[in-house]
Formats: structure tokens, sequence, C-alpha cells
């Protein structure tokens, strides 16, 4: 009955291994990055110092999205599998998304503010990004919505699944709706032709919070893990309780 | 040749079922043809009387009102039948879940579309939509709301036996069909600015195909968690 945590013990004892590691390089590449990106990049010739708020904006919307498709991988795996790790794993990166998709749209607001001179545009990849979270927030809501743990989770993860399916069709939709609506082109954030000296620290900071959200998601999942045993032992012991009474 | 021929029957016994439920009293109907009308009186209280916007928002006007008509009805195309216990002895039946679940959309697409059909010319006259957009919006709106229904079951399997299915259907489905709103209002906006709107339309046609292949296959796979429950 418990043999699926066999699987567990062996992330336990692999994360254990890892996760030093995984917080070691976060710890750097957030501490250089930021050097990089606030005190020794350029100032950019039109946005000026705003520009700096790209070294959190695109890491964050780049995250936002890997994250949800790593989500609907581990509803597949959960799904196909039933494995009960990767429901695990897809509920501990869910929250971290939507907090991803939330800076994004934060950050993307602030910079608009001395860009666009408005808090808020109807910009393609914005409005995407809405969808986005939104996405997030259906899942969270739909596996916490049932009685049964069980139930939500395997619920929500037919939710993921179809997401997948309807994300690149709405950001699809939503760059057509733009290209209809509004044919002159904004700045865009980070084309390919950006100066070295602006890559370096945004590719550093695409690196520190990547391996801070994974480190995050491996203490969640940990965490989760402690829950689910915490569960099980208390059950055991009731049931024991039960049988000495009877 | 049997099989297949059982299959036809069974479908189409399916289809009379939902229509014989949901025309037997035309409180639904007229529910959703007062809602829609309701909706594009608050748009335009809202926007004010003024003729030369109206006429730029009134194929959004038309669109919105439409899906947030169709959303309401959504939630208890499956969970009527899941309550009484239909779906349980559904699961048993030698009929796949797929094929019961497939007629259930397309029946429930008559369903909605029928009235909005009955009621389009009133629309037209509210929202001075110009003549030689009927058309398109005729096409427009029977695939639209063929994709919508498609949808809508994926949704109303999604909310079954949830707590507070009712509010969270509209977030869940709200996301899902922005596409249709995008391709649909797109094509009229082509026809008003004197394009081709048939690019918005084959983008139409293939989202709708795209569902029409998934969505019974995924709700039914939702059907059978909830059964298990």
């Amino acid at each position: 009955m418990f043999d699926w945590l066999a699987n567990p013990n062996r992330f336990n004892r692999i994360t254990e291994k890892i996760q030093p590691c995984i917080f070691l390089i976060a710890i750097i590449t957030l501490v250089s990055g930021l050097y990089f990106s606030l005190f020794d990049s350029p100032k950019d010739y039109q946005q000026g110092d705003a520009v700096r708020i790209m070294y959190v904006h695109v890491p964050s919307a780049w995250l936002a999205s890997i994250l949800y498709f790593s989500l609907a991988i581990s509803c597949v795996f959960y799904l196909v599998w039933k494995h009960p790790l990767a429901d695990l794993v897809s509920s501990s990166i869910a929250p971290i998304g939507a907090l991803f998709s939330a800076l994004t749209l934060v950050t993307g607001s602030l910079w608009g503010k001395p860009m666009w001179g408005t808090w808020w545009v109807w910009d393609a990849r914005l409005t995407s990004m809405l969808v986005l979270f939104f996405f997030y927030l259906g899942y969270i809501l739909l596996s916490n919505a049932f009685e049964r743990k069980i139930d939500g989770s395997k619920t929500a993860s037919v939710l993921a699944i179809v997401g997948l399916i309807n994300l690149p069709i709405v950001k699809f939709s939503v760059d057509w709706w733009h290209t209809l609506h509004q044919p002159a082109s904004i700045i865009k954030i980070g084309g390919p032709s950006i100066d070295d000296k602006m890559l370096l620290p945004l590719i550093l900071m695409i690196f520190a919070l990547s391996f801070f959200s994974l480190y995050m998601i491996i203490l969640n999942v940990k965490t989760k893990l402690i829950e689910k045993k915490c569960e099980a032992l208390l059950l055991k012991s009731n049931l024991e309780e039960i049988s000495k009474a009877g | 040749m049997s099989l297949q021929s059982s299959f036809i029957q069974i479908f189409i016994s399916h289809i009379k079922r939902e229509f014989l439920i949901n025309f037997r009293s035309l409180v639904d109907v007229i529910a959703i043809i007062s809602f829609m009308i309701l909706i594009v009186t608050l748009f335009v209280l809202g926007i004010g009387p003024f003729e030369e916007k109206l006429k730029l928002i009134s194929n959004a006007i038309f669109w919105i009102g439409l899906i947030l008509a169709i959303i309401p009805s959504l939630e208890k195309t499956l969970q009527k039948d899941y309550d009484n216990g239909w779906l349980d002895q559904a699961t048993t039946s030698p009929t796949p879940m797929e094929l019961i679940l497939l007629s259930k959309s397309l029946a429930y697409w008559l369903i909605v579309i029928i009235p909005l059909l009955i009621s389009l010319p009133l629309f037209i006259v509210l929202l001075n939509i110009k003549l030689k957009l009927i058309p398109w919006l005729l096409i427009s709106l029977l695939i639209g709301g063929l994709s919508i229904s498609l949808i809508g079951i994926i949704g109303s399997a999604l909310t079954l036996g949830a707590k507070r299915g009712n509010i969270l259907l509209p977030i869940l489905i709200i996301p899902l069909i922005i596409p249709i709103l995008i391709f649909g209002v797109g094509i009229s906006e082509a026809v008003r600015i004197n394009e081709s709107p048939l690019g918005n339309l084959f983008l139409l046609i293939g989202f709708t195909l795209i569902y029409l292949v998934i969505s019974p296959f995924i709700s039914a796979f939702l059907i059978r968690i909830a059964i298990s429950r």
C-alpha cells in the first residue's frame, strides 16, 4: 500500500544533495546579476534607467511561461502514470508560476508608466500574460474546489492540459488581434539587437530566477511530502487506537 | 455497418432527449434571449446613445452578449444528469461516453443557437448591423456557437461536484474562449472595413475543429473521474 513511498524517498535523497548547490548557484547569480543590472550596465538611450526593469521583467515572463509548460507536463505524468509525486510537483509549481506571471504584469506596468505614459496598455504580450495568470488561477482554484484532495488534483490536471493546448492559440489570437487593431509597433523589450553589456545581466538574472524557483519548488514538494507522511501517521495511530479500544 | 447505424441511432436519440428536456418549458429559451437583450441594453446605456460610437463596437457588444448569455446555462447541462444519477447509468451502457457527450454538446449547440437565430433580427435592428454583414454574422454565429458549446461541455464537466461551481465555471471558461471572441469579432470587423473575412473565418473553423476532436474525450475522462467519487 505504501510502496509509492519508495520513490519519494529517492526524491528526498537526491534533492538532499543537490538542493544546497541549487541554492548556491541561485544566490551567486542573483547577487552578480543584480550588481550588473543595477550598477554596471549602460542606460538605454531611449528608456534611460527604466530599462533596468527589464532585468526582472523578462526573466519572470520567461519563467511564467516555462513553469506553465512544466506544470502541464507533470500533470500528464500524474494522469497517465498516476504518479503521486507528479501531482505534488504540479501543485507546488502553480503558486510560483502565478507569482511570476503577476510579477511580469506588475513590472510591465511599472515599465509602462514612464514609457507609454500609462500604467496599463493593452499590449499583446501583457494581455496574453494576463490570460496566462488566469490559467494559473483557474488551476489553483479548481484543485482546491473539491472535498477530497485527489479529485481536485485530477480535475485540475485535466484543466492544465487543456490550457496547454489552448494557450498557444490564445497567444496567437491575441497577437493577431493586436496587429489588426494597432499596426504601429511599440518598442520591443529585449529584441535581437541587444548590447552585450545588457545581455550579461539579463542572462544572469534568468539563471538566478530559474534556479531560485527550482529551489522553491523542491522545498514545496518536500514540505508537501512531510505533510502527507504526517497525515498517514496520524491515520495509522488513530486506527491503532480504535483497534485497541475495540 | 450495423454497428455504425446503431451508433447513429443512439446519437439521434440522445439529441432528441436533450431537446425534450430543454424545450419542454420555454423558460430557458426566453431567459437566454432576454438576458442577451439586457446585456446589450447595459452596454448601450454605459456608452451613451451615440450612433458613431455604437457603429464601432456593435460587433463586440453582440459577441460579448452572446458569450455572457450562454455561460449561465452551461452549468446545468451535466449537473442535473450527474445529480439524478443519469450519468452513472450512462457509464454502464455499452455506448461510449465520448459519443454521448458529443451528442450532448451538439444538442446544446442547437438549443442555444435556435433561440439566437430566432432573435437575430431583433439584434440586427437594435445594434444597427449592416445588411452585408448578416450572412457572415450567421456563419460565424453557427461556428462560434458550436465551439462555445464544445468548450462549455469541458467546463461543465470540470466543475461537476465542485464547491461553488457556478462561480468557478466562468473563470475557467472565459480564458478558453478568448480566441472565439477575437476571430468572431474579426470576421465582422473585416466585413465592416471592406476586407475579406475569410482569414478569421478559417481560423474560427480550425479552432472549432480542434475542440470537436478533443472535447468529447476530455469531458468523458472528466466524467469518469466524477463518477468514481
